[in-house]
């Protein structure tokens, strides 16, 4: 990250001033960014400019002005490259008549792998990914998770130095959450670079402590995540979770650490008060398996980040 | 990871771009069996049996009226298949052919594999010019086995070499017309009016003014391509066609010279495409 002390021989990931206007629309703002080993999460709001960001540093699109280097090169114009590069998109459009396995295959038959090499990696991801019994359906009929599973697999199947993530636990089931937040650290321990994009805090939190800040096109604070955490005003942070068994749920989780409140909504979702929402995501999987208990999706209702920003921004 | 890999592995990877023809030849393999599973290709397989009926109806409506084998192989490759059957099919497969994957973003995938995208898009249009092609010859396959199913004498060396003689034309037509609304299809972002204003505005307007200003359409050379039988119809039915013919005659060109130009729109259309895709932004 810029100002962390990377100079440039370690330096995987360089933006220098870049910006993206959509016509009138400044997307990205004279972003200056150096990123090296390790797991470094970006840090939005929606539309904050995280995936224009990741897009003209994977190559995807032209910045309007200033530079954008992986390895020092420009991926739109040294395609070889994409070797040593990951990307899984945030956007859910994927080749729908394809099987996961096809999908996979021809993603690694076109970086070079040989058949008898794709198919071990074939088979290694979709088992890692726990989508073997899924690997012969239509990407059509897979459900959100799995998309974003699968999307996953596509980045890190060839095995890149570096990788970026654009909100890949959207739409994941907790246990699911729990495995890729393990895998990203795990990439990160070998020393991959893995750019992580959410617009959850807490979530990022439990990948990485090394976080960059955008809003609205800007960098807006970098840094440990201890640092900035610091700045955020003190109050519970807000999660709703969908449950077949949202009774038994609530009463499971009254009185658990770090719970202050735990109600059922109007759309019978047990919805949480936090005092500590990262210590509370880390748990809650455990809770889940050793109690039998099944959560269907997570939202979190109130954006701690929101209050780091306004926080930011009126300094 | 992968087992039996590392990070300090990868400091040995290698970065060359993937051979372009390899490559190509993986998408185009990919790409044609996604096209042949499309909805809109059965709707343009059953208008492509529109033919196959119009034989059918003369043969049983006309059968005893002169109108021979040759003669309908002749007017159902210079009048339906050329002027509507190819623009239409080569338009429907062709535009989507490359502009529809990066709207929809799925493009994204294929980016951000170590391929040039000259082979990205030249694979996917093979694909389109391939999809074209097999569906227009399958229905000239039809008219075929309907027309020699009028018995045994049909099945002349001159008739099959007709027949082989136009099923080239249409593979011609189909990769010259998709080659150039893939093109069409990567430049503009509603692709579909400008496709069919060329379709039926221009090539129609263009092939009906006389001299050699109709020599600017597609549709002159593939019918100039036509080798139309000379025998004089003895029928009514026969004699109408004979009629439209002089009509619409037009003072033909060297055949080579339509090939030339064929073959040239295709490889400068390819060209323009290829041009066009290596400065497209992913939408999504």
């Amino acid at each position: 990250m810029k100002g962390a002390g990377i100079d440039s021989n370690q330096a995987r990931i360089t933006a220098d001033r870049v910006g993206k206007w959509f016509g009138e629309v400044i997307a990205v703002n004279n972003c200056t960014l150096t990123v090296g080993t390790g797991v470094v999460g970006l840090l939005g709001a929606n539309g904050a400019g995280k995936s224009t960001l990741f897009k003209m540093l994977a190559g995807l699109i032209e910045p309007s002005h200033g530079t954008v280097r992986v390895f020092g090169r420009r991926l739109r114009d040294d395609v070889g490259w994409y070797r040593r590069v990951g990307f899984c998109p945030e956007s859910d459009a994927l080749p729908d008549w394809m099987t996961g396995r096809e999908f996979l295959e021809l993603m690694l038959r076109l970086m070079g792998f040989e058949k008898a090499e794709t198919n071990r990696r074939v088979d290694y991801w979709l088992q890692r990914f726990e989508l073997e019994a899924a690997a012969n359906r239509r990407l059509g009929g897979y459900s959100k998770g799995m998309r974003q599973k699968i999307k996953l697999a596509q980045a890190m199947a060839h095995d890149p130095d570096v990788i970026f993530l654009d909100e890949p636990l959207n739409g994941m089931d907790p246990v699911s959450r729990k495995q890729s937040i393990d895998l990203v650290r795990e990439l990160g321990e070998q020393g991959r670079t893995v750019l992580v994009s959410s617009h959850i805090l807490p979530e990022v939190e439990s990948m990485t402590s090394n976080i960059i800040l955008i809003d609205r096109g800007r960098v807006l604070a970098e840094g440990a995540v201890a640092e900035i955490r610091d700045k955020i005003p003190e109050h519970p942070t807000t999660v709703a979770l969908a449950s077949s068994a949202p009774r038994a749920l609530a009463g499971f989780l009254i009185g658990r650490e770090h719970v202050v409140g735990v109600q059922v909504d109007q759309e019978n979702r047990v919805v949480v008060s936090t005092d500590h929402a990262v210590a509370f995501y880390r748990a809650l999987p455990g809770w889940l398996l050793d109690n039998g208990l099944v959560v269907d999706e997570i939202v979190t209702l109130d954006d701690s980040l929101e209050a780091v920003f306004q926080y930011l921004t009126e300094r | 990871m992968t087992p039996a890999t590392n990070a300090a592995d990868q400091s040995l990877k290698d970065v060359s771009p993937q051979r372009s023809v390899p490559a190509a030849a993986w998408l185009a393999w990919y790409s044609l069996r996604e096209m042949i599973r499309r909805r809109r290709l059965v709707a343009l397989t059953l208008i492509c049996l529109l033919p196959v009926l119009m034989v059918l109806a003369i043969r049983i409506w006309f059968s005893q009226a002169g109108v021979t084998a040759q003669m309908m192989l002749a007017s159902l490759s210079h009048d339906v298949f050329i002027p509507f059957l190819i623009p239409v099919v080569a338009l429907f497969v062709g535009v989507p052919a490359i502009g529809e994957q990066v709207d929809d973003g799925t493009i994204v995938f294929t980016w951000t594999r170590p391929v040039r995208r000259r082979a990205i898009y030249l694979g996917r249009l093979l694909a389109a010019q391939a999809v074209s092609a097999l569906v227009l010859s399958f229905s000239l396959a039809l008219c075929f086995v309907v027309m020699v199913s009028q018995g045994a004498g049909v099945l002349t060396w001159e008739f099959i070499r007709l027949y082989l003689q136009t099923v080239l034309i249409i593979i011609l037509g189909a990769f010259t017309y998709a080659a150039l609304f893939a093109a069409v299809g990567t430049f503009f972002k509603k692709p579909i009016p400008p496709a069919l204003m060329y379709a039926v505005g221009w090539e129609s307007l263009v092939t009906n003014i006389p001299a050699r200003v109709q020599e600017l359409s597609l549709r002159f050379h593939l019918q100039n391509l036509i080798t139309r039988p000379t025998e004089s119809p003895k029928s009514l039915p026969g004699l109408l066609g004979a009629l439209l013919s002089t009509a619409f005659h037009r003072e033909p060109v060297p055949k080579a010279e339509s090939v030339a130009v064929l073959v040239g729109v295709m490889l400068v259309a390819a060209f323009l495409g290829v041009w066009l895709f290596r400065r497209k932004e992913i939408a999504k």
